[in-house]
């Protein structure tokens, strides 16, 4: 059951929050053992507020879309009174005196709070692993990545331990750990959902998304976040357009590009033969595929990653200085990147955002939407991605990151939809690029290919 | 824009106020040297007015009207 669905069902009285609340805690009793998705489980207060919210409906007071459904979210959105770790050892006993603006909106329409999910240290690792909290496993293989940053997010939604979850995406962190999990994951337009309150890595490329089961859940949450926010200068007062209406429209007619080259090189054979079988979908679906030739990706990936290192080593400074024992070394390590940036090719990285975009937008301008893979290959190991461990990590992860880091230096926002599984039973997904603010437009398309196939229904079973 | 090497980065870092040891400046120029030549065709040659504001230009006019 999708998070849409059973909040309809809790709201027609057909299901008790009670009664959701606590199969959810069953099954994170049965799971988190094996997939360690969760940094905090709080089972006795998640059952209060249930029954409080099932009172609050009893009397006929609803607190909206979300009353009574349970939720968790990546440790790193700031919540008044929580300990908030950010998946680190320095912020291990950091209470968050303010709530982060994504959540309050989140908790205005009334959910459960179920407890807290795992993620990289400081949201910095796109693989799951984290030294200080143990990796985080893939429920359809527990000895494969989820993906990160936002591997606990990945993980629970995958095994339906909580109905959705935030994560954050600052260089493909939250459509890594959809593509690797088999779930659904919104990476926002920069400037669509507020970040106050959130931990920040990047405050050029930092986006605020869900993960859920399905593109219609994606569209609720966003529905929920998006808009202006005083506490947050850089979010945008663009238009919020009806997300949910969005996805019950056909997509005859609208008109898909696939590009001609860097995402369709070098793919894994299941790859390749997954990105045909979501062409001939939405082809059979009404849309129109047109290949389009994008500009240079390898030069925005390289621009990417040279703002993010920097702006993530700024953040981190007086901690490099006061406490770096504390950091993880790979982390560490990655933190010290950025400090060996020159300011100079910093800020030419800032100056060519603008150039940039609008020759994407150029390249694209006959089109609606971008289908690409999220990832060239489906989730490798945990032993062969761990960097500290084995000699050839380093060059996986290189690989695993090379298509979602060109959409955050651009901005835009981009859809991962389960799209169909590798011969060794691993999920892959596809991503749908859109327009900046567009998010409509990428959950419309989602939303029809997943009227069109079952993969995103598949629950994975423990051995 | 070249790749920049280990005594270079050691230099830059320092004047960060964040000094690392010699072998730690190697691996960082090993780790962040292919970002450098990636984007080195682009390094040097933005037009004089270009600041990067034009980036929220760009989202605004590429945006779905």
């Amino acid at each position: 059951m999708s998070l849409t669905e059973v909040a309809a069902a809790i709201a027609a009285k057909q299901f008790s929050s009670h009664e959701v609340t606590r199969a959810c805690l069953h099954r994170i009793a049965q799971w988190q053992p094996h997939l360690n998705a969760f940094m905090a489980v709080e089972a006795e207060a998640a059952l209060k507020a249930a029954d409080e919210a099932d009172a609050a409906l009893a009397k006929g007071d609803s607190r909206g879309p979300l009353h009574g459904v349970p939720l968790a979210h990546k440790d790193m959105y700031y919540e008044a009174g929580k300990v908030v770790t950010c998946g680190s050892l320095i912020r291990r006993d950091f209470v968050a005196t303010t709530t982060s603006t994504a959540l309050q909106r989140l908790k205005d329409a009334g959910p459960v709070r179920l407890g807290s999910l795992q993620m990289a240290e400081f949201a910095y690792g796109p693989t799951g692993h984290n030294a200080h909290y143990g990796p985080v496993h893939n429920p359809f293989a527990l000895d494969h990545i989820t993906g990160g940053s936002s591997s606990g997010s990945g993980s629970a939604v995958a095994a339906r331990l909580t109905f959705a979850a935030l994560g954050s995406d600052t260089g493909g962190s939250v459509r890594m750990p959809a593509h690797f999990c088999g779930v659904t994951g919104l990476k926002t337009t920069y400037g669509r959902v507020s970040r106050a309150g959130a931990m920040p890595l990047s405050q050029s490329l930092d986006t605020v998304g869900p993960l859920a089961q399905t593109a219609e859940d994606c569209a609720l949450l966003l529905s929920l976040m998006a808009g202006p926010d005083p506490e947050d200068p850089t979010a945008s007062h663009a238009p919020v357009a009806d997300y949910l209406a969005a996805t019950k429209e056909p997509i005859k007619g609208l008109k898909i590009g696939v590009p001609t080259a860097f995402y369709v090189d070098d793919l894994d054979a299941d790859v390749a033969r997954i990105l045909d079988q979501t062409i001939a979908i939405l082809k059979r679906e009404g849309a129109e595929i047109m290949q389009v030739e994008l500009p240079d990706q390898r030069q925005l990936s390289a621009a990417c990653q040279l703002l993010l290192a920097v702006e993530a080593a700024a953040f981190h400074k007086r901690w490099l200085i006061e406490r770096p024992q504390d950091y993880s070394p790979q982390v560490l390590m990655r933190l010290q990147n950025g400090l060996a940036i020159p300011g100079v090719t910093y800020l030419e990285t800032m100056r060519w955002r603008g150039p940039a975009l609008a020759a994407h937008v150029a390249a694209t301008s006959k089109v609606d939407a971008v289908l690409a893979p999220v990832a060239p290959m489906p989730a490798p190991t945990i032993a062969e991605s761990d960097v500290g461990n084995s000699p050839g990590a380093e060059a996986v992860i290189q690989r695993l990151t090379r298509f979602t880091r060109p959409i955050n230096y651009l901005g835009l926002p981009s859809l991962a939809v389960p799209a169909g599984f590798s011969k060794a039973g691993l999920p892959v997904a596809m991503q749908l690029i859109g327009r900046s603010f567009d998010e409509a437009t990428i959950l419309r398309i989602g939303a029809a290919l997943q009227r069109a196939t079952d993969f995103h229904q598949k629950l994975p079973t423990l051995a | 824009m070249t790749r920049p090497s280990a005594k270079e980065i050691k230099a830059t870092v320092e004047t960060a106020g964040v000094p690392v040891e010699a072998e730690v400046a190697e691996r960082i120029a090993n780790s962040i040297g292919p970002a450098f030549e990636g984007f080195a065709a682009i390094s040097g040659t933005l037009p004089f007015d270009l600041e990067p504001a034009s980036f929220s230009l760009a989202q605004t006019l590429g945006a779905r009207k």
